[in-house]
C-alpha cells in the first residue's frame, strides 16, 4: 500500500517510464478499496458451509488449549469466537477465563455430592445414575435430560444453566446431547446453538430475506451494503436495516423512529397533490420525476420547491437545502412567543427534510411504474417494427437500474441533512449540502431524459448516467459512514 | 412424568415448610388450594424495620405442570405499594421466578425471597413505575403510602387518619375505596390531582 502513497517527484525515470509503458492495464487494476466507498468484500455462505468455518475454530482452539471441543465452543461462543484473545486470555489465567466463561464455578470449592438423593426429583438413585458439572452440583440423569428438553423446548440451548441455585454454570453441548434422547429434541437443540454461533459471530450475519439460509461472512464489518445471491435482499451488514449511506447505523435508527413517531403529522400536513405556481391547477403526481410540467400551462417547475426548474437546470440547486430563518431570534421579544416560534421552526425543519425522504421514497415507486409502462412502449414501437430491435432499447432498462440506484442514496442523504443541519457551523455541511444539490439536479436530469426517451437519445442518456454515478461516488468518497468519526456523532 | 414430579416435589416441599423454623417464627405459611398440589397460597410477614413490619400478606401459588424446570407463577392477592410489585394486579418482578430460576430451588426459598424482596426493593428495576419514582424522588412519601396500604390491606397497625379522610371524600364522590387510594397514592396524596386523575 505505501507505493500509492508515493509522490510523482520521488519517482526516477526508470520507473515513471516503466510506469507508462508497463503497465497499460492500469486503469482495470486500480484497487476498488480505495476507489469505490461502496466496496464491500463478502461472500454468501450455506448452512453446511458456515458450520464448517465454526467447526474449524473448534478444532483449532481445542487443539492449541488441549480441552475437549465441547468446551472449546462454550468459550468461543462467550467470547464472540476470538480466538487469539481466549488463547492469550487462557495464557494469562486459565481459571479466571474458565469462571468469567461459566464454564467453571466462581465459588472456587466444589460442591462434595455425599447423599444419592436428587435434589430435583427428591428420589434416591443409585451412584451411576447421577452427573454433575465442573461445579460439582449432581442431579440425576433423568432430571438432566427433562431440564434440557424443556429448556430447549423454549428456545434455550448454549445458555442452558446448571440446576442449583444460584449456579450460572452452562451446560457444555456434549453433555446435553448425550441426555437428550429424542432425534426431534437434538435437531432442536442443534438448530438453536447454530443460531447463538452465528450471533456471536461478528463475521456472520443471517440473510433478513424471509425464509432465506444464507449466511453472508465478511471480514470489514461496517456498514456496507451487503446483497443476498439468493434471494436479492440487500441490507446494511453492521446493522441488518435497510442500506442507508450515507447516513450511519445510529442516525439511521433516530430517524427511523422519529419518522414513525411523527409521520402521523406530517402526513397531515402534506398533502398528496400540489398546486401548479402558475395557473393554480390542482396537480397529482404520477412519474417519479420531479421536474414538473403543468399540463394546463406548460409551466416548468420543481415539484419539490414549487420555483421555476429554470433556477434548477444548470446552476447550484437550491431546492435541496434548507435554509434557516435568520430571523427567528429577532422576531419577539416574548420568551414564550419565542418558545413557540423555535417549536414551529424545528417541526417546519423537520417536514422539510421528511418531505423530501418520503418524496424520493414515492419516486423510486414511481420509477418502477414508469419502467413497466416503458416496457410495453418499446414492446409496442419494436413489433410495429418502426427502424428499432429490442437490443437498441436494452440500454435504457441499465439506465433505470442506475437511476433507482442513485436516487436510493439520495434519499438516504436527508436524514444524514437533516442531523448534520443541528449543527450549522459545520464547515463539512456547506459541502455535503453542495454534493447533495448537485446529485438531485443530476437525477432529476436522468429521470427526465427517461421517461421520453428514443433510441436516438441512448448517447445523451449514457453520458447523463455517467454523470449521475459519479456525483453519487463523489458524495459517497466524502461521507462515507465510519463507525468511528461521523459528521453527526 | 413431569406432572408426577410436580406433585411428589410439592408434597415434598410442602412438608418442608412446615417443619422449617420459619414457621416456627410465624414468618412464612404455605397451604393447599386445591386438591391435585396445583395451586397453593403463601403468606408471608412484612419483615421488621420496614413499612411491611407486622403485615401479613397473602399470595397466590400457581404450579406448572413442568414444575420444577419451570418457576411456579407467583403474586400477591393482598394489595402492597411496593416498586417491584403491581399495586393493581399484584405481579411481581424477582429475577428468580424468571430466567434466574433453577430446578432446585424450592418455594421456601421462593418465599423468603419474596420476604427479601419486601425489605430491600429494586427501584430500578421496576414492575410499578409510579410507585418506584416516588421511592425514588420522595422516599418519605412512599414509606407513609406503604405503611397506610399495609394498614388497610395487610391488618397492620399504622393508621393515617389524614389519609383515611382524603380517600373518604373521593368515595363520596362515589369512587371506589381501591381506585381513590390508588389516585391517591399515585399523586403523593394530593386529592386535587387524584380527582382530576379520576374524573
Amino acid at each position: 500500500m505505501e507505493s500509492d502513497d508515493m509522490d510523482y517527484s520521488d519517482d526516477d525515470d526508470l520507473d515513471d517510464a516503466m510506469d507508462y509503458y508497463g503497465n497499460e492495464d492500469d486503469i482495470d487494476n486500480v484497487d476498488p478499496k480505495k476507489t469505490d466507498p461502496e466496496f464491500f468484500m463478502y461472500e454468501c455462505l450455506t448452512v453446511d458451509e458456515v458450520e464448517k468455518v465454526l467447526n474449524e475454530s473448534v478444532e483449532k482452539l481445542s487443539n492449541s488449549l488441549k480441552i475437549t471441543p465441547s468446551l472449546a465452543k462454550v468459550l468461543l461462543n462467550e467470547h464472540r469466537w476470538n480466538s487469539n484473545d481466549i488463547i492469550d486470555r487462557y495464557r494469562d489465567n486459565a481459571s479466571n477465563l474458565l469462571v468469567s466463561s461459566r464454564i467453571k464455578s466462581g465459588n472456587g470449592k466444589k460442591v462434595a455430592h455425599v447423599t444419592l438423593l436428587c435434589p430435583v426429583c427428591i428420589q434416591s438413585h443409585t451412584f451411576d445414575k447421577f452427573q454433575n458439572l465442573s461445579c460439582g452440583h449432581s442431579f440425576c440423569k433423568n432430571c438432566w435430560s427433562m431440564h434440557f428438553e424443556i429448556q430447549v423446548s423454549q428456545g434455550i440451548s448454549t445458555q442452558i444453566r446448571c440446576m442449583a441455585a444460584g449456579c450460572d454454570v452452562l451446560v457444555p453441548e456434549d453433555l446435553v446431547l448425550s441426555l437428550i434422547s429424542r432425534p426431534q429434541v437434538r435437531d432442536k437443540y442443534n438448530q438453536f446453538s447454530f443460531q447463538d454461533y452465528v450471533k456471536s459471530h461478528p463475521e456472520l450475519r443471517f440473510c433478513p430475506g424471509t425464509n432465506c439460509q444464507v449466511i453472508i461472512r465478511s471480514q470489514d464489518l461496517s456498514s456496507k451494503k451487503a446483497s443476498c445471491k439468493t434471494c436479492q435482499t440487500s441490507f446494511c451488514f453492521q446493522c441488518g436495516n435497510d442500506y442507508h449511506a450515507p447516513t450511519n447505523c445510529v442516525t439511521i435508527k433516530k430517524w427511523l423512529t422519529k419518522c414513525a413517531d411523527d409521520s402521523e403529522t406530517a402526513n397531515y400536513i402534506s398533502a398528496n397533490t400540489k398546486d401548479c405556481p402558475k395557473c393554480n391547477i390542482c396537480i397529482e403526481k404520477n412519474g417519479g420525476c420531479n421536474h414538473m410540467q403543468c399540463m394546463n400551462c406548460k409551466h416548468d417547475f420543481c415539484w419539490m420547491c414549487l420555483h421555476d426548474w429554470k433556477s434548477h437546470g444548470s446552476e447550484y440547486y437550491e431546492c435541496s437545502r434548507y435554509k434557516e430563518n435568520p430571523n427567528i431570534a429577532n422576531e419577539s421579544a416574548h420568551a414564550q412567543n419565542l418558545i413557540h416560534l423555535q417549536a414551529r421552526e424545528a417541526l417546519k425543519k423537520y417536514l422539510h427534510y421528511y418531505e423530501r425522504w418520503e418524496n424520493h421514497s414515492k419516486s423510486l415507486q414511481l420509477e418502477q411504474q414508469t419502467l413497466e409502462r416503458l416496457k410495453n412502449r418499446i414492446n409496442e414501437k419494436v413489433m410495429k417494427g418502426l427502424n428499432s430491435t429490442w437490443i437498441d432499447w436494452q440500454y435504457l432498462f441499465t439506465a433505470a437500474t442506475l437511476l433507482a440506484k442513485c436516487r436510493y442514496t439520495l434519499q438516504y442523504t436527508y436524514p444524514f441533512a437533516y442531523y448534520a443541519s443541528m449543527d450549522p457551523t459545520s464547515s463539512r455541511k456547506d459541502l455535503f449540502e453542495y454534493q447533495q444539490a448537485q446529485l438531485e439536479a443530476e437525477i432529476e436530469n436522468l429521470s427526465w431524459k427517461i421517461e421520453r426517451a428514443e433510441t436516438t437519445d441512448r448517447g445523451e442518456i449514457e453520458n447523463q448516467m455517467d454523470i449521475c454515478e459519479k456525483r453519487r461516488l463523489t458524495l459517497l468518497k466524502d461521507f462515507f459512514p465510519t463507525t468511528t468519526s461521523d459528521m453527526n456523532s | 412424568m413431569a406432572v408426577n414430579m410436580a406433585v411428589s416435589r410439592i408434597k415434598r416441599e410442602f412438608k418442608e415448610v412446615l417443619k422449617s423454623d420459619e414457621i416456627a417464627q410465624c414468618s412464612i405459611k404455605l397451604e393447599l388450594a386445591n386438591d391435585n398440589f396445583t395451586e397453593l397460597r403463601g403468606e408471608i410477614a412484612g419483615p421488621p424495620d420496614t413499612p411491611y413490619e407486622k403485615g401479613t400478606f397473602l399470595l397466590e401459588i400457581h404450579v406448572p405442570e413442568t414444575y420444577p424446570f419451570n418457576p411456579p407463577k407467583v403474586k400477591f392477592i393482598t394489595k402492597i405499594w411496593h416498586p417491584n410489585i403491581s399495586s393493581v394486579t399484584g405481579a411481581i418482578c424477582l429475577d428468580i421466578l424468571k430466567d434466574n430460576w433453577a430446578a432446585a430451588m424450592t418455594l421456601r426459598t421462593v418465599l423468603l425471597s419474596l420476604q427479601a424482596l419486601l425489605a430491600a426493593a429494586e427501584p430500578d428495576d421496576p414492575q410499578d413505575a409510579v410507585v418506584a419514582s416516588q421511592f425514588k424522588d420522595n422516599y418519605e412519601m412512599f414509606c407513609k403510602t406503604a405503611k397506610h396500604w399495609t394498614n388497610v390491606y395487610a391488618k397492620g397497625p399504622h393508621k393515617f387518619p389524614d389519609f383515611d379522610a382524603k380517600v373518604q371524600r373521593l368515595r363520596d364522590m362515589g369512587v371506589n375505596d381501591f381506585d381513590a387510594r390508588a389516585a391517591l397514592s399515585r399523586h403523593n396524596w394530593d386529592i386535587n390531582l387524584a380527582t382530576n386523575d379520576i374524573f
